[in-house]
């Protein structure tokens, strides 16, 4: 699944490492998403959707 | 790794260690000193090693709590790999004895399925982590 969370990140100006800790996950689950390796469950990406203010659909795209 | 995992691993990593010398010196008290000790005194330092081994089952449990979401599939994946790979292998095993190829005593092979588990679940956790860098 492509994810917007990078580009949020970024935008941001946090680390991976400071996004983990507001988001209570580890920095390997940050890169795991925004590399599309890893789709959080319904719960973290509301967490993700809360923190940058944005609807979940806004930064979660499952493509086809 | 978050930090409040680091002390459940050190953890883990001291209980194993100290299962593995528990079980050399059991093992060496039993065929040395304790050969014709009664059966009751051998019982019970024949299961020695099972206290370290609680401890660390204990250790890795918490740990595996302690992660995220994308840690415990990880675990999970690992511990699955793990298990089919220690099934495949005794079942394996098991029939080259059978067909008269290897010789293996029962009691080394169950002294060694939980050190093998461990091993194959390090190595399946590697291979996991990888799949989701």
């Amino acid at each position: 699944m492509m994810s917007r969370v990078r580009e949020l990140r970024e935008a941001k100006g946090w680390s991976q490492g400071q996004l983990a800790e507001q988001l209570e996950v580890s920095r390997q689950t940050i890169n795991a998403i925004e590399t599309g390796k890893y789709d959080p469950s319904l719960p973290l990406a509301f967490r993700i959707a809360r923190l940058f203010h944005k609807s979940i659909e806004t930064i979660f795209d499952p493509g086809e | 790794m978050r930090a409040e995992q680091r002390p459940l691993l050190k953890n883990c990593f001291f209980s194993s260690l100290a299962y593995l010398a528990t079980t050399w010196i059991c093992v060496w008290l039993l065929r040395h000193g304790l050969a014709d000790a009664p059966i009751v005194v051998r019982a019970l330092v024949g299961m020695l090693p099972t206290v370290p081994i609680v401890f660390a089952i204990r250790a890795v449990v918490k740990l595996v709590l302690a992660g995220d979401e994308l840690q415990r599939r990880i675990d999970l994946e690992a511990f699955a790999i793990a298990s089919v790979a220690l099934g495949l292998g005794c079942l394996t095993a098991s029939l080259l004895i059978v067909a008269d190829v290897i010789v293996i005593s029962g009691r080394q092979a169950l002294l060694w399925v939980f050190p093998i588990q461990w091993i194959a679940y390090g190595f399946a956790k590697i291979w996991a982590t990888n799949r989701y860098q």
